[in-house]
């Protein structure tokens, strides 16, 4: 025995490894999707390391959810530098195992330290751990995966020889891989550990026979039962360190079993019908992998490596996701929908190192490289070669910048601003929530002792409103389309239930229902982040809800993971000391024994992987092929108006105007400028949710065609209907141009006065509570009627208040159901239904529906799928009778412009025709119609509403067009006065006391006699949010 | 081992928690109260002293009073006099202290001591005064409360005198008042006038802060509109004011401003439009378009449930009598206009002009809507969509309907 050379390519790939990854991290990880996550995990150890209770998400949840090694690792190095100082390390950490496991894992498959060292080499280079890491930021999975490569080399020794030292090595390292990551033990078991020992017990056969031809099954059983008791210590002791290290985490699984509405993954997709899940779940993990598929096959299908042909071949079908029914089929469907496949894929890519390491080792220096040369010739050895490296550093270019060319994280948000706002004048005694954030939403948790309803650790949810609809955060709502949009509208409208009452925007798209909740801005931060905030909202109470865990639990959570690291480093310290330091000559690894010699590559396999290679590349080729002829955007008709609807959604007007007809004159400047100046929910806050197109009176050169859109908006979903003219020029097809309005306003300048507002808050800088005098009187409200009506199988309140006080009023009015025997059944407050703002003496009619969560028992009222227009009827045994309303005024000093006139009236057999008219130096960006419905006794009926698409500029007329409701299914079951309340006092006595006199004619004066089904009087109300208040 | 290690610690954690149970046969040593006094001045320092029979027995003082307990150790060792130094915050606070000596958690004796307000010294007010705003007339009112303490916070005696003054505009009132179950209160009456009333209250050489309440105006009464514009021609450009005169409540105080009106204008079709008008120095004052047609509106205008406003009528004549209408290219480009207004000058840019399309059996094609420009509208009736037949127009514009049955030919 001689002491082995230290191995150059190893030293290389470290060194190459930590240069390349560790600097690249930098610009990365904070850009993940799970880093930050993480990062907020480790925040809450560092802050208490034992209580596992953490309030900032969710209204608490516990972080035994998740196992804590790498977390509590984090929190242990932000002692010395800071949060992001101690993932940047753990990242370290984890890239340093990672190459160094790739190597071990190698030499144990494969025998050689030659191809140890590629194997290091190439996971460096590997494009799936590029992406895991800089594009995933999994941390502990990473962590896990590496340990766990560095145990099966302990694993392979203990059951070969049996020795106690190796026993202890691999358990100790199996207990940190455990501690890091919960799903890579459990499946490493099956798909790792299992084939591993169905390779010791293999090696040992063929050890007592002399070829591989005369290990027969006979021979492999006798070994296994000899290695039983080796095998089942192990097993076992896996099996205890799996539920005993954590321990807690299992305990809180039983606890809180996750209930919750799976949330769809890209990594279950088809990957031919979503590509962009293809790509990322499976073009970029397998990479140039996929071009050596065969060999990888041919290789692990030979005796040796059997059982890693079985696991291997499951891992890659389990990572195509939902492409083919089989991972389903395996998995059954509650597993399918909880774990993300992409995991698998990770595996298998894992897996296929050695292998590939060992065909890079037979192309560069080996069989392969002469027989290619004998075949093909030397220059196609180096074209080859040259390819595969160079494919190899395309991926890992591609992955690398994958997020920089299409971001999917907005741009970093400093956070100071909102971390000061927080911290002063007593924010954080209430909940907050930021919208448009990403992932970054984690970062701002850590860094602030604020509260927020959201979180982004799925699994975790708690609150109903989450729990039942498939979305990870409401942060990011839009992105999970009306379902997303329907969670965070049921947040902002009832947000006292969470003492929510900031919001922080990055994204303006949710600002309209902002507005029509009743939200107002309260000023914008520094960074750009728009402050909203929600009147009448309680504080947090100083006690909240807890779900303890026994003291057990807590010290094992926070003792145990740390200790096995510190167990493992002083188990192996020796072995690598003497490995690293080559300071001791050492026992040759049985397995080195197993070193092939690479003679003679199959020729066949050549062959056959060249045909391979054909196939796939023919595959990319057919799908850029396919990308190409869905770009090709004026071949017809249909693609031509795709693509002009597709470019409007994105807003490239460039795009946009060069698809319309050449010939009718519309300059790019005067196309920009029409475009600049309409305003509107469509134009500025919708997402372009589906595209119906339907062509008709197709001739050769012409054709018209019906648009039907989808919109997402943050309001409701946005039915548009366009008509456009199509003709054909020159083999393509272009849009003609629509009309435009001429109109111009009659002034230049104008002036106009108006009463404004300003509310001082406190007076008095104090750190404690607000002094008695600069407590505003609550603006007195009066409930002017109010009736509980049933319509289309829907409860709502509707009814009308007046703001009776001299000051403008914010109005909260919240409905609560009863039935005869005064159960309370549902409660909710109004949402859109109503003028939140209310001036003076200013009337508003409002309407409050009661939502799915607003039901007292959430369970059986749930609609499958939410839609903010669409009620799903309730079957109650239990009808709702009575009601009681309170209502409270808040002084308002925002969002009271009143300049929109109704201007014209038309009554049609196509509905309602009418001219909206802004009188005002505001431009109203989205105006809505709250449309009331009165009886032939000018008694209210019913309230409806209309979000008209377009903004009114000033002193600009909007056309719209109202369908008004049919009422005949409409019955009224409660019409009464007795239970409201305004400020928490009886309507009653304050009716008397403020406007003893009213003058009940007037609301009757000001309706419009209309025939309608089941009424006789509408009228229309006006409310306008302003997207850019000057 | 790990398992060792983690064993060992729960058996640490284990031995850690043990019950103390209270000793057997104590000898409790005799003792008497030597301290005479009983009433106390709040502040003054409070010295309790017992006479006992063992020196060293470790005797404690058990205090209580309104804000909670707390258990005191003897400041004298090894003395046949123990002494107790009540803590400042007990000797502070005016009411009854109950004490009780205890040896060992057994009480020995107890008794209480009152302690009076601290008159002596300065007296603090403190006040309360709301709500913050009130309506003038004779219901409404805001609350003085007063609640003069001494320098502890301590409420002082009742009966105690409390001066109120009230200022309102040119008029200064003052009246006194005195404390009952330690506050005085008092009601400061709206007034009929709009404004703003200073409070304040004095005890016993001390005043408060000023505090105020703002009497706002009270619900409006019937007003007057007028109605204005640059012309009234019916040329869907201009800008038509209405205007209120000043609102006023019944005690003649101008309505707060941003009191809103709501001005419903009928048309002659029966349509109720509306604009909307927001006080400042109690005229409101709102515009809207005038219509592209002859009109005959009918304004009134409203502040719901309180006052309504005189009906007045603005009659709109027709700016655009009549427009031309030409055919073009094979009847296929229809000029409509020019449009001429009340002077015959071009109108404004912007007039809508509807074109419904009928076949020649009536069946409705489409509408087309396009708007004028420098005072004409055009439009290419192209033959993709309508091939060559007979077609049937019906062209609205400024009120005016025109219909035309063409030959449609050619391209």
């Amino acid at each position: 025995m001689k002491t082995e050379k230290t191995n150059t390519l190893l030293i290389l790939a470290l060194i190459v490894g930590i240069a390349f990854h560790g600097s690249a991290i930098f610009f990365t990880l904070e850009y993940t999707y799970d880093a930050l996550i993480h990062l907020f995990f480790a925040d809450s150890y560092a802050d208490s390391w034992f209580d596992p209770w953490e309030y900032r998400w969710y209204t608490g949840f516990t972080v035994q959810s998740y196992p804590p090694l790498v977390h509590q690792s984090i929190a242990l190095l932000s002692y010395i530098g800071g949060l992001k100082f101690g993932m940047y390390t753990v990242a370290l950490i984890g890239i340093v195992l990672f190459i160094t496991g790739a190597y071990r894992y190698t030499l144990l498959m494969t025998g050689s330290r030659r191809i140890a060292g590629y194997g290091s080499v190439l996971a460096v280079f590997s494009s799936t751990f590029v992406e895991t890491l800089h594009i995933f930021g999994q941390l502990p999975s990473i962590v896990a995966l590496s340990v766990l490569m560095h145990s099966m080399v302990e694993i392979y020794l203990y059951i070969k020889t049996g020795k106690l030292k190796y026993f202890l090595t691999s358990v100790s390292m199996l207990a940190v891989t455990v501690t890091c990551h919960h799903v890579t033990p459990i499946f490493g078991m099956v798909f790792f550990l299992a084939p591993l020992i169905g390779m010791v017990v293999m090696d040992a056969s063929r050890e007592q026979v002399n070829s591989y031809k005369e290990l027969t099954f006979k021979v492999f059983w006798r070994t296994t039962l000899k290695h039983f008791w080796r095998i089942a210590t192990f097993g076992g002791s896996g099996l205890f360190l799996i539920v005993f290290c954590i321990f807690p985490y299992w305990y809180n699984s039983k606890r809180n079993p996750i209930t919750q509405v799976p949330i769809p993954h890209g990594s279950r997709d088809n990957f031919l019908e979503v590509t962009s899940s293809g790509l990322v779940f499976f073009l970029i993990p397998w990479g140039v992998l996929l071009f050596i598929l065969p060999y990888f096959f041919y290789r692990y299908y030979s005796k040796r490596y059997l059982f890693f042909g079985l696991s291997f071949t499951m891992l890659t079908i389990l990572g195509t996701g939902g492409t083919t029914p089989v991972p389903l089929m395996l998995l059954g469907e509650t597993a399918f929908n909880i774990l993300t496949l992409d995991r698998f894929t990770l595996w298998a890519t894992i897996m296929a190192l050695p292998i590939f390491a060992e065909f890079g080792y037979r192309m560069v220096e080996g069989d392969l490289k002469t027989l290619v040369q004998k075949k093909f010739g030397e220059v196609y050895h180096r074209v080859l070669g040259g390819l595969i490296a160079g494919g190899m550093l395309f991926m890992v270019i591609f992955t690398m910048t994958l997020s920089y060319f299409r971001p999917s994280q907005p741009a970093q948000i400093n956070m100071l601003p909102i971390v000061n706002f927080l911290g002063a004048d007593s924010h954080d005694s209430w909940r907050y929530l930021p919208l448009g954030f990403g992932d970054q939403m984690a970062w701002l948790s850590a860094q602030t002792n604020a509260m927020t309803v959201d979180g982004n650790y799925h699994s975790a949810r708690r609150l109903p409103e989450l729990t039942t609809r498939a979305i990870e955060r409401i942060e990011n709502s839009k992105f999970r389309g009306v379902e997303g949009i329907g969670s965070l509208q049921q947040f902002l409208t009832v947000p006292e239930k969470y003492n929510l009452k900031y919001i922080f925007s990055n994204d303006k798209f949710y600002d309209p229902i902002l507005y029509y909740c009743g939200w107002q801005r309260l000023q914008q931060l520094e960074n750009g982040i728009m402050v909203w905030e929600k009147l009448n909202v309680a504080p947090i109470p100083q006690i909240m809800p807890k779900q303890d865990v026994p003291t057990v639990m807590k010290i094992m959570w926070g003792i145990i993971p740390i200790t096995t690291v510190l167990i493992a480093f002083f188990i192996n310290i020796q072995m690598i000391w003497i490995r690293l330091l080559k300071s001791k000559k050492v026992e040759k690894s049985p397995f080195k024994s197993f070193e092939l010699q690479y003679k003679k590559f199959p020729s066949k396999l050549l062959i056959f992987s060249h045909f391979w290679a054909v196939i796939v590349l023919a595959c990319i080729g057919y799908g850029i092929y396919l990308f190409y002829v869905k770009n090709t955007t004026q071949l017809s008709p249909k693609n031509v108006l795709t693509a002009y609807y597709d470019a409007l959604d994105f807003k490239e007007f460039n795009r946009a105007h060069s698809y319309l007809d050449p010939d009718s004159n519309v300059t790019i400047a005067q196309y920009m400028l029409e475009v600049s100046v309409t305003d509107g929910i469509l134009s500025s806050y919708a997402k372009m949710d589906s595209l119906g197109i339907e062509v008709f009176d197709v001739t050769k050169n012409s054709a018209k065609a019906k648009v039907a859109t989808n919109w997402i908006t943050p309001l409701e979903k946005v039915q548009h209907t366009n008509y456009h003219e199509l003709i054909k020029q020159k083999g393509k097809w272009y849009i003609k141009p629509s009309k435009f309005d001429n109109d111009i306003p009659p002034d230049q300048l104008f002036t106009q006065n108006t009463t404004t507002f300003y509310n001082h808050g406190r007076r008095k800088i104090t750190t404690q509570e607000t002094y008695h005098e600069d407590v505003l009187k609550q603006p007195v409200l009066e409930i002017l009627s109010a009736k509980l009506v049933k319509n289309k199988g829907q409860y709502s309140i509707i009814g009308e208040l007046q703001n009776v006080d001299n000051s403008p009023a914010d109005v909260v009015i919240k409905a609560t159901l009863y039935n005869d025997n005064n159960k309370e059944l549902a409660n909710y407050n109004a949402k859109h239904h109503i003028k939140h703002k209310l001036m003076p003496k200013e009337t508003t009619t409002f309407k409050i529906n009661f939502e799915g969560i607003a039901w007292s028992s959430t369970k059986d009222t749930i609609p499958p799928t939410f839609n903010p227009d669409e009620f799903t009827p309730l079957n109650f045994e239990e009808q709702p009778t009575k009601f009681n309303l309170q209502s409270a005024g808040n002084t308002a000093n925002t969002d009271l412009y009143k300049q929109v006139a109704l201007q014209s009236l038309e009554f049609t057999n196509q509905g309602i025709n009418g001219v909206l008219f802004n009188h005002g130096v505001q431009e109203v960006t989205i105006p809505q119609l709250i449309v009331s419905y009165y009886n032939e006794d000018a008694e209210l009926l019913w309230v409806d509403h209309k979000f008209i698409p377009e903004g009114v500029r000033i002193q600009r007329k909007q056309f719209f067009n109202y369908k008004p409701v049919s009422l005949d299914s409409l019955t009224i079951i409660n019409s009464s006065l007795e239970n409201c309340y305004v400020n928490g006092l009886p309507n009653k006595a304050v009716a008397e006391k403020v406007l003893p006199n009213r003058i009940y004619n007037h609301g009757p004066n000001q309706i419009q006699p209309y025939k309608g089904n089941g009424y006789a009087f509408i009228k229309f109300e006006i409310n306008s949010y302003i997207g850019n208040p000057k | 081992m790990k398992l060792g290690l983690i064993l060992a610690l729960f058996i640490c954690i284990g031995c850690t928690s043990k019950k103390e149970q209270p000793s057997k046969n104590v000898q409790n040593p005799k003792v008497s109260l030597q301290t005479t006094q009983t009433n106390f001045i709040a502040g003054s320092p409070i010295n309790l002293k017992f006479k006992t029979s063992n020196n060293n027995a470790p005797l404690k003082l058990l205090l209580k009073n309104a804000f909670g307990s707390v258990i005191i150790k003897k400041d004298t060792t090894n003395t046949a006099l123990a002494s107790f130094n009540i803590p400042k915050n007990y000797c502070r606070l005016a009411g009854n202290l109950h004490w009780k000596l205890l040896h060992q958690n057994i009480p020995l004796l107890k008794g209480k001591l009152y302690i009076e307000t601290n008159t002596k010294n300065k007296t603090h007010v403190e006040t309360y005064f709301g709500p913050r705003s009130i309506t003038a007339g004779y219901n409404d009112y805001s609350m003085l409360t007063v609640v003069p303490t001494d320098i502890y916070d301590n409420p002082v005696d009742d009966s105690t005198q409390v001066t109120v003054k009230y200022q309102f505009q040119k008029n200064i009132n003052e009246t006194s008042l005195n404390t009952n179950n330690f506050i005085a209160w008092y009601n400061v009456r709206s007034t009929t006038k709009a404004g703003r009333i200073l409070v304040t209250s004095e005890s016993n050489g001390t005043t408060s802060k000023e505090l105020t309440t703002i009497v706002f105006p009270s619900n409006a009464e019937d007003f007057k509109i007028t109605a204005s514009s640059a012309h009234n021609y019916a040329d869907g450009n201009q800008i038509i004011t209405f205007k209120s005169n000043i609102i006023k409540d019944k005690y003649g105080n101008t309505v707060s401003d941003g009191t809103l009106v709501n001005f419903i204008i009928k048309d002659e079709k029966g349509a109720y439009l509306n604009t909307v008008g927001t006080t400042i120095s109690g005229i409101a004052e709102t515009r809207t378009l005038h219509p592209d047609y002859a009109a005959k509106w009918t304004i009134k205008a409203f502040i719901t449930g309180a006052a309504e406003s005189n009906t007045i009528n603005f009659n709109f004549e027709a700016a655009i009598k009549d427009y031309p209408i030409q055919f073009y290219e094979n009847n296929r480009k229809l000029v409509i206009g020019p449009f001429k207004s009340f002077m015959k000058q071009l109108v404004p840019d912007g007039i809508l002009v509807k074109i419904d399309i009928y076949d020649k059996k009536g069946n409705f094609i489409e509408t087309k809507n396009t708007t004028t420009k420098n005072g004409v509208s055009s439009i290419y009736l192209e033959t993709h969509y309508l091939p060559n037949d007979t077609y049937n127009f019906k062209i609205k514009a400024a009120g005016i309907t025109k219909e035309y049955t063409k030959d449609l030919y050619g391209n």
